[in-house]
């Protein structure tokens, strides 16, 4: 007899993501929304495989981009020839052609970049991504050159009625990869390579005095990392119809350590948060305001500094003291520091946002629209406002996080007790 | 195994030595453990007892000289390599897997030898023999209430037992402890060395120990290491005699074992 307790649980998360994957779309029906949840989907693949080195495997990764862009460029290169009919290929199957590249190249450079572990894997794979952003510029032939490879998704007869035309059908194909490549990596980190990758990560040594060649380990490890790399670059060539040498560059391999690392990478569903997240920020937040990055920055700083588990962690944080029955407790709590919280924000988005006007954009005026509120940056009294803010704010942060904190040891001294 | 490999000593050190720079630590150690043998290696700090391991288990290779592992020569093998011949070792710093839980760190010690190696294709939850076998040894190093723990959380003593757990749960045949009661009360090490003595049955076992009550309760022959050379070998009663071994090293020996 199996002794799994947890099994149901699993079946319920499972289903409730499919189903939660699945309506989505139709409660959110703007182009807009699609595009988000599209390129969330694709995010969600890539942060997950990225996580496969960093999180179980202790590979910190600058050049993982190079995966999903090749398998991008491959991808687009067939999708191309397929619309000729030079190839048969149908796009529902573009994305497993992108992963055999991203493994294909996994196969390649990984056996170079695992051969060590730490900084010098680090540092490797840094040069890795730049001698293959270079290329990039050198073989425009296949890549593009600056304008990139660009293509059509609809081509052939309509399967099944399907022609991917509209962004709702390229969703729901990203949803069903993304499923499927989501349970195929968490089946991953559940059987004897994922488990020895944790081991490699926790101590190399010792994986070699039981067996293991740690170079295999990391080398596969990476092969199949690339994999879903490749998969969800393809599934961006389908969405964006265009693959540009910004897909292979570092912007985007370090996007993607920001995903997993905003996310959390002990858990397995860190990345999953960070990958939303991070397309949020990205994409939503770039159309309201010039100083996105600036924000995405601070962001990132805040997490590292104060919650370096990522949210995940912040989350399993919660797990025992629901289990005791003390959650309640918190909310109040919770309630005061989240909404001092919002006027520390409020005036950090004000202060920004009228630096800005005043300094970068003030040859249009200096008149501004925020929340709906139309003010001029240039006067005192929104400065005055954006100062009362930050001091009011900051105190009652403040004095809420200090009471929080204090409950906060008082729960946790209680489990203990509990435990002892 | 072939006939030579069945007449031919377990572990076979002939003619190592090992320099660090300009030092040499290791000059020209000649050992044979028959199998099934309990030896224990002792000697003065710095005697070179555990760079000995290291050239053994592959950690380091040896600047000069043969190590054969049941007539094989394993001199130039990587630590993987030589483990999956049948050697095994534990560390005198404990090296254990301290993120995972002592069952996983148990479940990793086992998949290489029972030939899963690098599969993506069994679910863990699956494999019956690595969870039984894991959970045999979990119950043989008494750890068996601390099974979900993460091995980091253990205390010290409980770390010790899983690293004896993790070097014997792959089944190797020659096993090398370094200093498996370094640190230990009076009464852990009683418990250590019944755990040692019962584990380690049948098998050939090689320790490295500075505790003479363990070495002389546990030891069939003993080795004594002294600046990089083997002063003498021989049975308990012979070392204990051997007026070399008394005047270079010794001494400390016959209060040690007197007190045990």
């Amino acid at each position: 007899m199996r002794y799994q307790p947890i099994n149901l649980g699993r079946w319920l998360i499972w289903g409730a993501t499919a189903l939660l994957m699945a309506v989505l779309p139709l409660i959110f029906t703007q182009g807009f929304a699609i595009t988000l949840l599209s390129q969330m989907g694709i995010a969600i693949i890539f942060t997950l495989s990225y996580n496969m080195l960093l999180g179980q495997s202790g590979m910190l990764s600058f050049g993982h981009a190079v995966y999903s862009g090749l398998g991008a460029y491959i991808a687009v290169h067939v999708l191309n020839l397929a619309s000729k009919g030079q190839v048969w290929m149908p796009l529902s199957l573009l994305p497993l052609v992108g992963g055999l590249a991203g493994a294909f190249f996994g196969v390649l450079f990984g056996y170079v970049t695992t051969k060590r572990a730490g900084t010098t894997f680090a540092m490797i794979t840094l040069g890795i991504g730049e001698l293959v952003f270079s290329c990039s510029l050198m073989f425009p032939e296949f890549f593009g050159g600056e304008g990139g490879i660009t293509t059509n998704r609809v081509f052939g007869q309509p399967f099944l009625g399907l022609t991917f035309g509209p962004g709702v059908q390229v969703y729901y194909l990203i949803a069903l990869w993304c499923l499927a490549s989501m349970a195929a990596m968490y089946a991953w980190s559940h059987t004897p390579l994922g488990r020895m990758a944790n081991a490699v990560r926790d101590n190399p040594e010792r994986a070699e005095f039981v067996g293991y060649d740690t170079h295999k380990v990391r080398w596969f490890t990476l092969i199949i990392s690339a994999f879903f790399a490749g998969i969800a670059g393809a599934l961006a060539c389908i969405n964006f119809e265009i693959v540009t040498a910004e897909n292979v560059s570092a912007i985007r391999s370090g996007g993607v350590l920001f995903a997993a690392f905003i996310g959390g990478v002990t858990f397995f569903f860190g990345p999953i948060i960070g990958a939303c997240l991070f397309v949020y920020f990205v994409v939503a937040l770039s159309d309201h305001t010039k100083a996105w990055l600036l924000y995405l920055g601070l962001f990132f700083m805040l997490m590292v500094m104060f919650a370096p588990g990522g949210i995940a962690s912040l989350i399993v944080m919660q797990l025992p003291v629901i289990a005791r029955g003390r959650f309640r407790s918190l909310l109040p709590h919770y309630a005061r520091t989240g909404a001092a919280g919002l006027l520390v924000l409020a005036a950090l988005v004000l202060t920004v946002e009228m630096t800005y006007k005043v300094s970068v954009d003030s040859a249009n005026g200096t008149a501004m629209t925020l929340l709906g509120v139309d003010f001029d940056a240039a006067g005192t009294l929104p400065w005055a406002l954006a100062g009362v803010l930050w001091i009011v704010g900051g105190w009652l942060f403040h004095r809420a996080w200090l009471r929080l904190s204090h409950t906060w040891g008082e729960i946790q001294a209680e489990i203990a007790g509990a435990r002892a | 195994m072939s006939d030579a490999a069945a007449t031919a000593p377990a572990l076979e050190l002939a003619g190592v030595r090992k320099s660090f720079g300009n030092t040499e630590i290791i000059r020209g150690v000649d050992l044979a453990i028959p199998r099934g043998e309990r030896h224990a290696i002792i000697g003065p700090n710095g005697a070179g007892k555990s760079t000995l391991f290291n050239l053994i288990s592959g950690r380091f290779p040896a600047s000069r000289g043969a190590i054969r592992l049941n007539g094989e020569d394993i001199t130039r093998l990587k630590p993987f390599q030589i483990n999956r011949k049948g050697l095994s070792r534990s560390f005198q710093i404990t090296n254990i897997f301290h993120n995972l839980s002592v069952f996983e760190n148990l479940r990793c010690a086992v998949l290489w030898s029972l030939g899963y190696r690098y599969s993506f294709w069994h679910r863990l939850a699956g494999l019956a023999d690595a969870r039984q076998r894991a959970d045999e040894v979990l119950e043989a190093i008494g750890l068996a209430s601390r099974r979900e723990r993460p091995a980091g959380l253990l205390t010290y003593a409980e770390q010790r037992a899983l690293e004896i757990g993790i070097t014997i749960a792959g089944g190797a045949d020659v096993i090398l402890l370094d200093e498996p009661t370094a640190g230990m009360s009076r009464s852990e090490t009683d418990h250590v060395v019944e755990l040692v003595r019962r584990v380690t049955a049948g098998k050939t076992l090689v320790m490295v120990e500075h505790d003479m009550g363990v070495v002389f309760n546990l030891a069939d022959r003993i080795s004594v290491l002294v600046y990089g050379e083997v002063l003498a070998t021989g049975k308990p009663e012979e070392i204990r005699a051997n007026a070399a071994v008394q005047e270079a090293y010794l001494g400390t020996i016959h209060e040690d074992a007197a007190h045990a």
